[in-house]
Formats: C-alpha cells, sequence, structure tokens
C-alpha cells in the first residue's frame, strides 16, 4: 500500500510541540524526515522532560516517525552540512526566531534561490514580519494574545482564567502539514516550491473567525458566555458522584427536553411553563441548572451518558486521561496506540483521527537514539566516506 | 460540523460548492447576527463558515435530488459531509454508491465518534466533543466547572485533519489514481491533544484543570496588570535571571540557588505567584510586555477580541482582509493563517445567498430554466 507522502525528504529544525508535531504528522504519512539536534546546545527543549534525554515521553510523543541525525549549528562546517541535506530534500521546516535561520545561512532566499522546487515552511510565534515579531513566544503566551484566553471562560470573571492546553501548539501541528502538502499538490503542477509563512497566532486567531466577524460588523467587542449556547437549553457541565466528576448535557429540541425530563423521573417539569422553550429555558437557566445539577450529583456520569444518548439527548462524560485511555469507543476504532521504547517499554499514547478505507498511516515508531541516522545522512545520502564522518565526529561537526 | 473543512478548502483555491435543503442550512438560525437581528441572511456565523463557497439548495431526500446530487459528484474531486453515519447511504450517497458514479473520487465524513464502534451513534454537539475528547477537563478555574472553549473548537479542529487528509489523498491519488473515503472523529481529534492519553496510561499522570496555570514550570500563568492581564511564561533559568535582573527590588527568598530548575519553582507556585503579581500590577500590559520582551522574557498581553484587532503587529500583517457582502455589506475577517512566497491568499469572498448558485451550477448539469422551475415548483431546489 502507497503511503500518501512516500518519496518526500523534509528536513526538520524545529523543536517543542508545534513545529515536532507538524514534521512527526509528515513522518507518520510516509515522509522521510530528518529531525536535526546537536549535543553542542541543540537539543530539543522536550528531551529536558525527565531524566534521560534519550526516553523522555513527552519527546518521543511529539516526534514519532523521524530520524535523528546530529550536527552542530555552531560549525561553519555543520551548517554547510545541513544546507546540502535541505537541496536534497523536498521541504525544510523551521521555528527558529525570526532572522535566525537567514543568519545562519540556511535562509530560504538562499536555499530556494539554488532550488526553486524547494518548500520552505516557517512557524513564528507573532509572525515573520511586523513591530513585534522578535518576542519571544511560547504556546500559552500566543492563547492569551490571540483572544483565546480571554474568551475560554465563565461570564463575569476579574480575571481571565482560560486553559491548561497549548491550543496554538496543536493546531499548529495539523495547520502546518496542512499547508506543506498543499504546496506539494501546487508544486506537481507547476514544478515550483513555495515559501510558506504561518504566524502559529494567525491560525489560532483563524479558529475565532466568527468572533471576529462578531466585533467587525456589530462594532462590540465580544465576552466570554461559559457553558451557554444560543440554541440549546439545558447547555452546561454538571458535576457527578465522585471526586471531580462532570457530565455535560446539551438539549437541543423539545423532544429531547421531553425524554430529559422522563429519565430524571420528573414528567411534571416537561410542562412547567418557565420552562417551555428554549429560550425560556434560559431565561430561567439557574433554575433549570440547580434542578438538573441535583440529579446528576447522586449518580455517575457514564451512566448518565449512556442513559441519555440511548434515548437521544445529547450527554458526554467530561473524560479525563485515564477515562480515554480505557474509552471502548477509542479503543474499538484503534485509536489508542501502543509504541515500543527499547528504554521505556510499551508507551500507550493518542493515535490519529484520520481513518482512511484504502490506506493508513505508518505503524508508529518511537524516535531512534540521537544521531542514530548520521551514516544514512552524511555517507549515503551526501557522499562522504566513512573516515570524514568519524573526524567530523571528533571535531564535534557532526555531534 | 463539517462546514469548517469546506472553508479552509475554499481559502485554499477550491471551487466549493455548499449544498444545502430548500430551507437553508441550520447554522444561518444561528447567531451571532448582524445587528443582532436573525435572518437567513444575517448569521455572521454561517458568513464566517461558507466564505467563498458557492451554494445551491437541494432536496437529498427526494428521488430527483439524489439523482442531481450524483450527477454534481460525478464532475467533483471531493464530497464531503458530516450526516450521522449510516445517513449517505440511507441517501444512496454512500461511498459506495458515490465510487460507481466516479471512479477516484475522494469522500470525507466528519462526525462525533466516527463510522463505527459501540458510540458511532451518539450525538455530538460541540460540548459533548470537547468533554468527551478531555479537553474541557482541564479547562477552567478549578473552583468553577470545566468550561467550554469559545466557538465550536472541537469542530473547527476536527476540520483541519479532514482538509489534511483530502489534500493528502489529492496527492496520492494524482500519483495512483485511486480515490479514498476518509473517516474522522471529533471525539479524537481533541483526544490527540495534551497528551492526556499517556500521562494517564504511562506516566500515572492525571493533569487536573488549574486555569492557565502551566505544569511544568512558573511562572507561567495570567498576571493581573493596572489596565488588564498579562500572560508571562518562564522555563529556562536564564529568563528566571533576567525577570530578577528587571525587578531590582525583587523579595530575598526569589534568589534562592534552588529556585533555577523549573519544577522547583513549580513546587513553589503558591509562594512564586503572589510575589510576581506585586511586580506586575505596577505597569499597564502594553509596559510590562515591551519591559521584559526587551530583556528577552517572554511575555504578551491577554487580549480581548477588541485588542487584538487594534494590535498593531496584527493590523501590519494583513490577516484580515475585505469581504463585500450583498447582504452584509463590506467587512474585514480572517484570512487564511499562512502567507505564500510572501503573499497573503485573497479573502475568499462572501458566504453565499440561499440559492445564489442554482441557475448557474444546475445548468452546468445540463438542466433548463424550464425543468429547473419544475424542480422548484416541487420544492426539490
Amino acid at each position: 500500500m502507497t503511503s500518501f507522502l512516500t518519496g518526500i525528504r523534509v528536513v526538520s529544525l524545529t523543536t517543542g510541540i508545534a513545529g515536532p508535531n507538524a514534521a512527526r504528522m509528515l513522518a507518520t504519512y510516509g515522509a522521510e524526515v530528518f529531525k536535526i539536534e546537536s549535543r553542542v546546545g541543540g537539543l530539543d527543549a522536550f528531551r529536558a522532560y525527565g531524566d534521560n534525554p534519550e526516553a523522555s515521553p513527552r519527546f518521543i510523543e511529539v516526534n514519532l516517525n523521524t530520524l535523528s541525525v546530529t550536527i552542530n549549528l555552531k560549525e561553519p562546517r555543520g551548517v554547510a552540512l545541513v544546507r546540502e541535506l535541505i537541496l536534497k530534500s523536498d521541504v525544510v521546516m523551521e521555528n527558529f526566531r525570526p532572522g535566525v535561520a537567514t543568519r545562519l545561512g540556511l535562509g530560504p532566499e538562499s536555499l530556494r534561490g539554488e532550488k526553486p522546487a524547494l518548500i520552505y515552511m516557517r512557524m513564528p510565534g507573532l509572525g515573520s514580519t511586523g513591530p513585534l515579531s522578535g518576542y519571544g513566544t511560547w504556546g500559552p503566551t500566543l492563547t492569551a494574545y490571540s483572544g483565546f484566553t480571554y474568551l475560554w471562560n465563565h461570564p463575569g470573571q476579574d480575571r481571565p482564567v482560560g486553559s491548561q492546553g497549548v491550543y496554538p501548539d496543536y493546531l499548529t501541528g495539523v495547520m502546518a502539514p496542512l499547508a506543506v502538502v498543499a504546496a506539494l499538490l501546487e508544486r506537481r503542477r507547476t514544478g515550483t516550491g513555495s515559501l510558506l509563512d504561518m504566524a502559529q497566532v494567525d491560525a489560532a486567531a483563524y479558529l475565532l473567525g466568527t468572533t471576529y466577524l462578531d466585533a467587525v460588523v456589530n462594532h462590540r467587542n465580544p465576552q466570554p458566555i461559559g457553558n451557554d449556547s444560543p440554541s440549546a437549553a439545558p447547555h452546561g457541565c454538571y458535576r457527578c458522584r465522585g471526586e471531580e466528576r462532570w457530565c455535560v448535557i446539551a438539549v437541543e429540541s423539545e423532544e429531547q427536553w421531553r425524554t430529559l425530563c422522563r429519565i430524571m423521573g420528573e414528567p411534571a417539569l416537561a410542562t412547567d411553563p418557565r420552562f417551555g422553550s428554549i429560550d425560556l429555558r434560559r431565561q430561567h437557566a439557574g433554575d433549570l441548572d440547580a434542578i438538573i445539577g441535583a440529579w446528576t450529583a447522586e449518580r455517575d456520569p457514564h451512566d448518565i451518558m449512556s442513559a441519555l444518548q440511548e434515548a437521544g439527548v445529547p450527554a458526554g462524560v467530561v473524560q479525563t486521561g485515564s477515562d480515554l485511555a480505557v474509552d471502548p469507543q477509542l479503543v474499538a476504532r484503534g485509536f489508542i496506540e501502543r509504541v515500543e521504547h527499547p528504554v521505556l517499554g510499551e508507551i500507550p499514547m493518542a493515535g490519529l483521527p484520520l481513518h482512511f478505507a484504502g490506506a493508513a498511516h505508518e505503524p508508529f515508531r518511537s524516535p531512534p537514539p540521537l544521531g542514530a541516522d548520521n551514516r544514512y545522512a552524511v555517507c549515503d545520502l551526501l557522499g562522504y566516506t566513512a573516515e570524514q564522518l568519524a573526524q567530523w565526529e571528533t571535531e564535534q561537526v557532526v555531534y | 460540523m463539517g462546514q469548517f473543512a469546506g472553508k479552509l478548502l475554499a481559502d485554499l483555491g477550491m471551487d466549493v460548492v455548499k449544498v444545502e435543503p430548500p430551507g437553508g442550512d441550520d447554522v444561518r438560525r444561528l447567531g451571532p447576527f448582524k445587528g443582532d437581528e436573525p435572518g437567513l441572511e444575517l448569521s455572521l456565523r454561517f458568513a464566517f463558515l461558507n466564505g467563498g463557497k458557492r451554494g445551491i439548495t437541494l432536496d437529498l431526500g427526494a428521488p430527483e435530488g439524489r439523482a442531481l446530487a450524483l450527477r454534481l459528484v460525478e464532475r467533483s474531486d471531493i464530497v464531503l459531509d458530516s450526516f450521522p453515519p449510516g445517513e449517505m447511504e440511507r441517501l444512496g450517497l454512500g461511498y459506495t454508491q458515490l465510487k460507481e458514479r466516479n471512479p477516484d473520487v475522494i469522500a470525507a465524513s466528519v462526525t462525533g465518534f466516527g463510522q463505527d464502534g459501540p458510540r458511532a451513534g451518539y450525538a455530538c454537539p460541540d460540548i459533548v466533543g470537547l468533554s468527551m475528547g478531555g479537553l474541557m477537563f482541564i479547562s477552567g478555574d478549578p473552583s468553577r466547572p470545566p468550561v467550554q472553549a469559545p466557538e465550536t473548537q472541537s469542530y473547527y479542529y476536527s476540520c483541519v485533519y479532514v482538509a489534511l487528509g483530502i489534500v493528502m489523498a489529492l496527492l496520492r491519488r494524482d500519483a495512483t489514481g485511486i480515490g479514498d473515503h476518509i473517516d474522522v472523529s471529533v471525539q479524537e481529534s481533541i483526544a490527540t491533544q495534551e497528551h492526556m492519553i499517556r500521562e494517564a496510561a504511562f506516566d500515572g499522570v492525571a493533569i487536573k484543570r488549574n486555569g492557565s496555570q502551566h505544569k511544568h514550570t512558573t511562572p507561567a500563568n495570567v498576571f493581573p496588570c493596572k489596565d488588564g492581564h498579562v500572560y508571562m511564561f518562564i522555563l529556562a533559568a536564564r529568563d528566571w535571571d533576567r525577570l530578577l535582573e528587571v525587578w531590582a527590588d525583587h523579595p530575598k527568598e526569589l534568589d534562592a540557588p534552588e529556585l533555577k530548575p523549573p519544577h522547583k519553582r513549580r513546587q513553589q507556585v503558591d509562594m512564586i505567584n503572589p510575589l510576581i503579581e506585586q511586580f506586575t500590577r505596577r505597569y499597564t500590559k502594553g509596559e510590562l510586555t515591551r519591559l521584559l520582551q526587551e530583556h528577552g522574557v517572554p511575555c504578551l498581553p491577554v487580549n480581548s477580541p477588541a485588542d487584538f484587532l487594534a494590535e498593531p503587529q496584527v493590523r501590519e500583517r494583513g490577516l484580515f482582509g475585505p469581504v463585500e457582502s450583498a447582504t452584509l455589506g463590506r467587512y474585514l475577517t480572517t484570512r487564511f493563517p499562512v502567507t505564500f512566497d510572501g503573499e497573503r491568499l485573497e479573502s475568499a469572498g462572501p458566504a453565499p445567498t440561499l440559492g445564489q448558485d442554482n441557475a448557474a451550477i444546475y445548468s452546468d448539469l445540463g438542466i433548463g430554466a424550464a425543468e429547473l422551475e419544475r424542480l422548484a415548483a416541487r420544492r426539490v431546489v
């Protein structure tokens, strides 16, 4: 079975979550991805999670299926080697601060000047241009800048709280490969590559498009709405039996409302004039949520979900990581992957949400030990001798 | 559920035809609306999700409707749907049936829980996708119930995967001549985030809801200023040293060498963060951001939508581009977040009014004006 990206070679100069996840996505679908690091101040930041840089579960999860090459970018010969490798590749991905690649001699102008078919993808936090392009950013600062942290709250909080997640990173991890594959399609027609530039904050703001339209068209500053919905009531998150157990319920029609009342054992509620329509139920949301919360508080969230969903009322468990790991739906669809690692053994982790009728992603592989693919890159692809490689290793150029 | 996938493809330059029932898509009835006046042509949600698409009306449940849909499929590369599992088959538009009419078609279906499995039939409003995928559990204030993300992020995020699957399938079809069917689950898309499965099942770590406080380091949280808030993120010891340097009169206890590693600082979060607040409250969010960034310390303002729109960084880089709409007037909207060779892709255009392209598209399918009138009278279009 042909993989989607078989024959596509990628050089990844990325660290953290966003860039590595983007490169890993291409690797998982068949591209040959060289991740470049160096023991001389050039290790991926995620190797620092855990005691052993070769066995950081967090690093492994976002670098699956990549190859490892160690080249020291502080040495001009190292930079030259990376340049040679890029010129033998189809795609280069980097998330340096703006200007760094060009200073190193690995900028898009010179590389694409020499190889117009190259696709060069960069993923700066705030953009490669503009007055703040030099600012240091991490995922949560971009979540804040984009508007997400302000909006991801219950209404009326004196301090925006937001989510612990790093949404812009996970978004970049899918949006960047989308742009790269679109550029590969374009290249097939034109023969020419592209310089792709995606500010991670732009990707996040793009996913607030309705909010920004509301702001622009209606000249207002949209505010957080918590768990409210304009088109459903009840619509919320309710405490269940057990510590930190919660369920969500979303009633989108009168039929669903009557069913919910019946399952709660409160058929009289269905004819209560306070709750006679979605608009009325939203007006009396305080009373409504108290009644539903009293019912859910004594029940297990999975039982609530099953009872409601089997009867056609949308509901869900606010699942923890432990719930996800044994979720019968995720297990039945093969979403929970088990990845072998020589030091850590078998690591369960999330799979990918794309299921193709006539294809599959590559089996998940742990990234290899640091520098495991140096010989393949330097000798087999670039044509240098084993002696030359050994010398560069001694000189800490390939290191 | 799947409208954002079509939007991504339209923004990338594809000709996307939105097929709506004759009464109009349900999203046309969802706010916010222009001027807060509900109306089929005034939904800003519909305008965003369908910008740049062409639009036709068609009753897929009528036999003539199905026949027209299949004629459209014959001339298309991609068929995108978000019906509950089994509904496309029931309509006679399942992948096998589509393939009979268009052998190398690429079909993509996005659903809450996927096409198969014990919960395939469960309903999935956005809040269910966020909660069943795990992200909601770690969102919000620990003293209050978990909170959903703004807009319908579980749908949007899944749709980015849908678009990725489609362009990969197009690339493969170009090389092999073979199409495919792509089945995307909203729950699974959300569950790819934040390492929750691995951390629970392998590391034995249960992440809890904790606002925006980062789990491995501090100061890495929202901090108050005179006029709002900033997010300050300090991981490396070097950045911690720089912060203390900028904050010349910082309390002595913060100089302790054992606070240099991020995880040690994280253990002392209840001591450190309140002290940091005393510092951040001296400044406006703009002053503090400039001061810290000048010294290399990562810090950005917590922007409201209006703040973001006013940022010179945003205005200068052209994320927002103009669209001219017959019903909404001229407005600025978010453009595709990637520039190609330094150029923004043009805004794909306004969303279609209901049935806007019926005449042109049905005429391309060989339906004459008289026939179209007959179909309209029978409410097929």
